[in-house]
């Protein structure tokens, strides 16, 4: 077996043996699904078509980027910030394992444990609330919206990872964590579609690293970009991952020589 | 010819720590500007050690003991000085070279808090890519030797704190490290538990050979485990030499123990030496050294002596005699 094999493995079963707050843990995010949910569907009681959305696409949206939520995002890499500041980090400068490699194995193994749940709750959502969603059948639209999935799934490690390494130099990264977080629900548009700001804004907002998150890939699903919208998305897309990455290996050197001058 | 495992020449180890002023003011001050001062955890240490042998570092807190086993680990760069550990540098942290040591802080834990330490052992190994067969005969053999077989499978969390140091122990050995450094092991356990880790220690360093390092600050442990010792103070290096030749050499009186036949007056017996304790007919007096036995002679032949012992003072009060006044080698 593979250390990074073990990793996965282990971090299952840690996951698994609060069963009480993994399942709390679920259910908030049913319930803030549900929230955003019902707040779309009372403003379409009175209209036909609001910011040009219908709907149906505004459900469809707001349900597969629950679903987008669940693979991109996640908290894992929250603890990096507190091993460093605690002094755990060390374990990882003593044995032959990789810090980074070692929490974005630990990220992705929560995503699949957090993918089969999310599935079983949307099905749940379908089966009861019955809304009228699109399902989008174009094989290349599917695709395309897998990979921004999987890009995305790179860019929230990175920025995480990222803003946790801060703590070799602050003490206290929490407010880094809380900023990052304003920003991602504000601008991610998990909550809405940033495309209902009015023109400049939402042009700003989409050159920003977030829309890429939960947005893009979501809006690729309801099939409404146009092909120049595609490629300049995933261009910028590909332009953050590639900066911030480098970015990410810089700090973490840094971040080492850091420790290693002053220690914990 | 003997194997030396560890080189050190002259390490020095700076920290920039800066300073505040006290009170509010103060902090905003070094909000907008900060003081910086270098502190001199270790300022010029060399020593070598060869292989298998079992180390002693003694020294007061902040003394530079944990500094000094960091950079022996690779955690801290040196500030200067030459640091060579198995041929390898340590803080090049390389994976050849991590495969062959371990560093056990007993204040710091590796083992997953919510799984049974098994779990944690099985994701060592692979880490360590360790071959099965290996893996399987160093838990039964460590925990055997430990005394945990049967709490390997419980919830760490559960544990007693001896059980759960002795599970980190066995952790942080499972790919059998040919250097280890164990800072502070003891710590926190009940004298029983304390025994138990140390006889472990003395039976891991015979058995493979290892080379060991210990910091503590219980004397009994360097004591019982530790022929030779490297006492540090202020980053610096008072003494490096075997344990019983800082009795021979340092020890500034003998201890006079003699129960008397009957009672006699205390002030008679000062004129002997310095009575530390006259209690139910037994009394203690410190002499000089080199006078111990004219002053038994003495004491022998003025009052009613029953029994007599002359004895070395206790280490621990010899190598407090060494921090407080400091010494030449």
């Amino acid at each position: 077996m593979n250390k990074y094999l073990a990793v996965f493995k282990i971090n299952w079963e840690n996951a698994l043996v609060y069963r009480l707050n993994f399942s709390l843990w679920r259910v908030r995010s049913v319930l803030q699904l549900l929230l955003v949910y019902f707040i779309w569907f009372s403003v379409f009681q009175s209209q036909q078509r609001i910011f040009g959305y219908d709907q149906s696409s505004i459900l469809t949206y707001i349900l597969i980027a629950a679903l987008v939520r669940a693979i991109v995002l996640s908290s894992r890499v929250m603890d990096v910030a507190n091993v460093i500041n605690e002094g755990s980090v060390a374990n990882f400068f003593l044995k032959p394992i990789s810090f980074i490699g070692y929490y974005f194995i630990r990220d992705l193994s929560d995503k699949l444990l957090n993918i089969s749940f999310v599935i079983f709750e949307l099905a749940l959502i379908l089966f009861l609330l019955k809304p009228s969603i699109l399902i989008q059948k174009n094989l290349s639209i599917l695709a395309l919206f897998l990979l921004a999935v999987f890009l995305g799934l790179f860019l929230f490690f990175i920025i995480s990872f990222i803003v946790g390494l801060m703590s070799f130099w602050v003490e206290n990264s929490w407010g880094l964590f809380f900023l990052m977080y304003i920003f991602l629900e504000t601008f991610g548009g998990g909550i809405f579609p940033i495309d209902i700001l009015p023109s400049p804004y939402s042009q700003i907002f989409l050159i920003a690293p977030f829309p890429y998150l939960l947005y893009f890939p979501a809006k690729i699903y309801l099939g409404t970009l146009a092909v120049p919208e595609l490629v300049k998305g995933f261009f910028i897309l590909s332009f953050w991952i590639i900066v911030l990455y480098f970015l990410m290996v810089k700090l973490y050197r840094a971040g080492i020589r850091q420790y290693s001058a002053v220690g914990h | 010819m003997v194997n030396q495992v560890i080189k050190v020449k002259n390490l020095r180890k700076y920290y920039k720590v800066h300073q505040k002023e006290p009170g509010l003011i103060g902090s905003i001050k070094s909000f907008f500007s900060r003081k910086y001062y270098d502190v001199k955890a270790v300022e010029n240490v060399s020593f070598t050690i060869d292989e298998g042998e079992l180390i002693g570092f003694i020294g007061p807190n902040g003394a530079g003991k944990t500094t000094t086993l960091k950079v022996l680990s690779g955690l801290l760069y040196p500030t200067s000085g030459d640091v060579s550990v198995l041929g390898y540098e340590p803080f090049k942290r390389q994976s050849e070279f991590q495969k062959q040591f371990s560093l056990v802080m007993g204040q710091k834990n590796q083992l997953w808090w919510d799984l049974p330490p098994w779990e944690s052992f099985i994701l060592n190994k692979e880490i360590y890519e360790i071959p099965e067969e290996q893996f399987k005969k160093t838990v039964e053999e460590l925990s055997r030797m430990l005394e945990i077989t049967d709490i390997l499978k419980i919830q760490v969390r559960k544990l007693s704190l001896g059980q759960r140091m002795k599970a980190e122990l066995v952790a942080a050995l499972l790919h059998n490290p040919k250097v280890l450094f164990l800072d502070e092991p003891t710590i926190g356990l009940d004298v029983l538990a304390q025994k138990k880790m140390r006889d472990f220690i003395k039976e891991y360093n015979l058995k493979f050979n290892a080379t060991i390092i210990l910091t503590s600050h219980y004397m009994g442990d360097v004591r019982e485990l530790c022929n030779r010792v490297i006492i540090i103070d202020k980053g610096q290096i008072l003494y490096d030499g075997l344990l019983d030749d800082i009795v021979q050499k340092f020890a500034p009186y003998k201890v006079i123990k003699a129960d008397l036949e009957k009672e006699v007056d205390e002030k008679k017996l000062s004129g002997v030496g310095e009575v530390k304790e006259y209690r139910d007919l037994q009394v203690i007096i410190h002499v000089p050294k080199d006078e111990a036995s004219k002053k038994a002679a003495k004491l022998l032949g003025k009052f009613p002596v029953a029994d007599l012992t002359i004895e070395d003072p206790p280490i621990e009060d010899i190598i407090r005699t060494v921090f407080s006044k400091g010494m030449d080698i």
